[in-house]
């Protein structure tokens, strides 16, 4: 999340993606940069998926990552 | 009531004194440190020192006799016949000596008394505080939020601010000006916050203040300067004896770098106009190449040997005072020849032909630095300011066919109209002669202007009180 | 809590902002950056065959590490060559 407020910061637009179990650490760390940097959360958890479960996770999180970086959602 | 602290020998002595005065009637002790002490008695936490600070103490053990809410009467440490009289309750602490002095109270601290006057007491600021969040850094903040010029500013911090404005006796909330092209009002407080970001000192916020209202009057009129594609920016002059009392450079290197009056008290003028004008780069702020006098303008003149008088005094302003001139970058005339004013009013002359271009004339000003060794050679001639601006005027006098569009193969260049008369470069008074340098070095500096007139800017002379 | 006061003239909000986004991404250079953590490749690498079939430009890139920043270099890279980044994936 860092990274995402350093390069937008640097005039990039940004988004970071974590697991469901990262919704208050995003939010707390949000608050502590200062910047509310967008985020789409994917349902845990994550290491034991396969490679489908994982391809299905970005399927449904492109549309969100796309509203994420632009004005008028892709 | 009274008022203790734990760490204190005579509050502690006289704790049997405050138990009886407990039995004796109503007594509420303060406590500025451990509200477990005294045992046994009704103690009200002050160790935010709130009621200390009202109560405007200095010494602890402080009793008061208060009635109906209002304070009647008070005794500062211990003394037996006082503390008597004022509770109406005799036989107090027998065993006790007959008096003691009391310690230091907590509130008046060092720098704990300013810290509290800025928690408790009414609120001198009035603008828009920015919360920072935990892991932003301060001066990336300013940044972050488009306060800076590109250089690193002072984060200003309500302490840093209220020590600046002890630099005027002017009220915080008093309106300086309204600062173009927002057209936003702005108070003694804005200016005295970019001053903190500049680099100031409260001393020179007086100067910045003067400059701040000399900038956005009409005639010199900031708000055209600022969107104009032509590269200048406000150059400060200042005179008199505040120039010296700042420490300000009007000698070697004067209109260079490294002096922190130069330095921040111009880059506060340009950094009001940026944050609260709103006139920034990219936005109204419109120069095609800007000049990096747009960061900062500001010096003195070496007054003491100079051919001249100061030049606000030349103006109508003697004392201390401020010049304001729009200009835009900066040329050196190299003359190390010259010996005699003939010859070195016409390298002047030549070197200032050049302003905004050869061909063209009238519309632009311009201003002269001149250095202690060409001022020399002026002052051992009896050369004064008119005297100067005389000769200059002849030699910068040029038949008109020589400037219009189209001559020389040039297209810029003045109206056909122009070709028969006789155009001198510059409108009476749109030429100012200064006196600043070091002692070594025949060099001085052209500093060319921008166009005067309605829509241009004026030079603008005030005094600084 | 650190305090700064205003130096502006208050008329915008004093909250620092994103970057405005484009109506959409034709045209721009899209950095998918991986924190390194297990699994995130393979979902950068299902975002990355979306993008592309959308038309739209994109470049991987990596952290050494998902327990600090990224460092200034790769920050850097990033930012001359993309206008939107997209980073995965935090667990």
């Amino acid at each position: 999340m860092h990274d995402i407020a350093d390069l937008e910061g640097r005039g990039l637009i940004g988004v970071f993606l974590a697991s469901s179990e990262f919704r208050d650490a995003a939010e707390a760390q949000s608050v502590a940069l200062g910047l509310a940097v967008p985020y789409v959360l994917v349902p845990h958890p994550i290491q034991d998926r396969t490679d489908e479960e994982m391809q299905a996770l970005a399927d449904e999180a492109y549309a969100a990552v796309l509203a994420a970086v632009t004005s008028q959602g892709g | 009531m009274v008022v203790l602290k734990r760490d204190c020998p005579t509050c502690l002595l006289i704790e049997p004194v405050l138990h009886q005065l407990a039995d004796a009637g109503t007594l509420t002790a303060y406590s500025q440190d451990d509200p477990a002490f005294p045992a046994d008695l009704k103690v009200v936490d002050d160790r935010e020192l709130e009621m200390s600070w009202r109560l405007q103490l200095d010494t602890v053990p402080t009793l008061l006799r208060v009635e109906q809410g209002v304070e009647v009467e008070r005794v500062v440490g211990w003394l037996r016949t006082s503390w008597e009289s004022l509770t109406g309750v005799t036989g107090l602490g027998p065993d006790l000596p007959d008096h003691r002095p009391g310690c230091g109270s907590k509130s008046v601290e060092w720098g704990v008394e300013a810290e509290l006057d800025r928690r408790y007491g009414d609120a001198i600021l009035g603008s828009r505080t920015v919360e920072l969040a935990d892991l932003e850094d301060e001066v990336e903040a300013a940044y972050a939020r488009g306060w800076t010029d590109g250089l690193p500013v002072v984060p200003p911090t309500e302490s840093r601010v209220l020590a600046m404005l002890t630099g005027t006796t002017r009220a915080p909330s008093e309106v300086v000006a309204v600062v173009p092209p927002d057209l936003a009002e702005c108070t003694v407080e804005k200016v005295a916050i970019n001053a903190v970001l500049a680099g100031c000192l409260p001393e020179h916020l007086p100067v910045v203040l003067a400059a701040v209202e000399a900038a956005c009057t009409d005639a010199f009129n900031i708000h055209g300067l600022l969107a104009t594609t032509f590269p200048a920016g406000p150059v400060l002059v200042v005179n008199g004896p505040i120039a010296t009392a700042l420490g300000m450079n009007g000698r070697g290197n004067a209109l260079g770098q490294g002096n922190r009056a130069n330095a921040t008290i111009g880059r506060a003028v340009q950094l009001v106009v940026r944050n609260v004008g709103g006139g920034r780069p990219g936005g109204v702020d419109r120069a095609t190449q800007g000049q990096p006098g747009k960061y900062t303008a500001c010096f003195t003149e070496a007054e003491d040997g100079s051919p001249f008088e100061p030049l606000a005094a030349s103006r109508g302003v003697p004392g201390n005072a401020l010049t304001l001139f729009a200009g835009s970058g900066w040329w050196p005339v190299v003359d190390q020849r010259s010996r005699h004013p003939e010859s070195l009013a016409r390298s002047f002359a030549a070197s200032l032909r050049g302003v905004a271009h050869p061909k063209l004339a009238i519309a632009f000003d311009a201003m002269l630095v001149i250095c202690p060794e060409h001022g020399r050679v002026l002052r051992e001639a009896g050369w004064d300011r008119a005297r100067l601006l005389t000769e200059l005027e002849e030699l910068l006098t040029v038949p008109g066919g020589e400037l219009v569009e189209g001559a020389g193969g040039i297209a810029e260049g003045l109206p056909a109209g122009f070709a028969d008369t006789p155009i001198p470069k510059f409108r009476p008074g749109g030429l100012l002669l200064v006196h600043a340098g070091g002692g070594a070095g025949m060099f001085s500096t052209v500093i060319p202007g921008w166009v005067s007139g309605p829509g241009g800017s004026e030079p603008t002379t005030v005094p600084i009180p | 809590m650190r305090v700064l006061m205003d130096p502006t003239s208050e008329l915008v909000p004093a909250t620092r902002t994103l970057t405005p986004r484009p109506a959409s991404l034709d045209g721009l250079t899209v950095g998918l950056l991986d924190i390194s953590k297990a699994r995130g490749d393979v979902l950068l690498d299902r975002l990355q065959e979306r993008l592309a079939a959308d038309g739209v430009t994109v470049r991987r890139y990596a952290k050494p590490t998902f327990a600090k920043p990224a460092p200034v270099d790769l920050r850097h890279e990033i930012a001359v060559q993309c206008e939107v980044v997209i980073e995965a994936l935090a667990d």
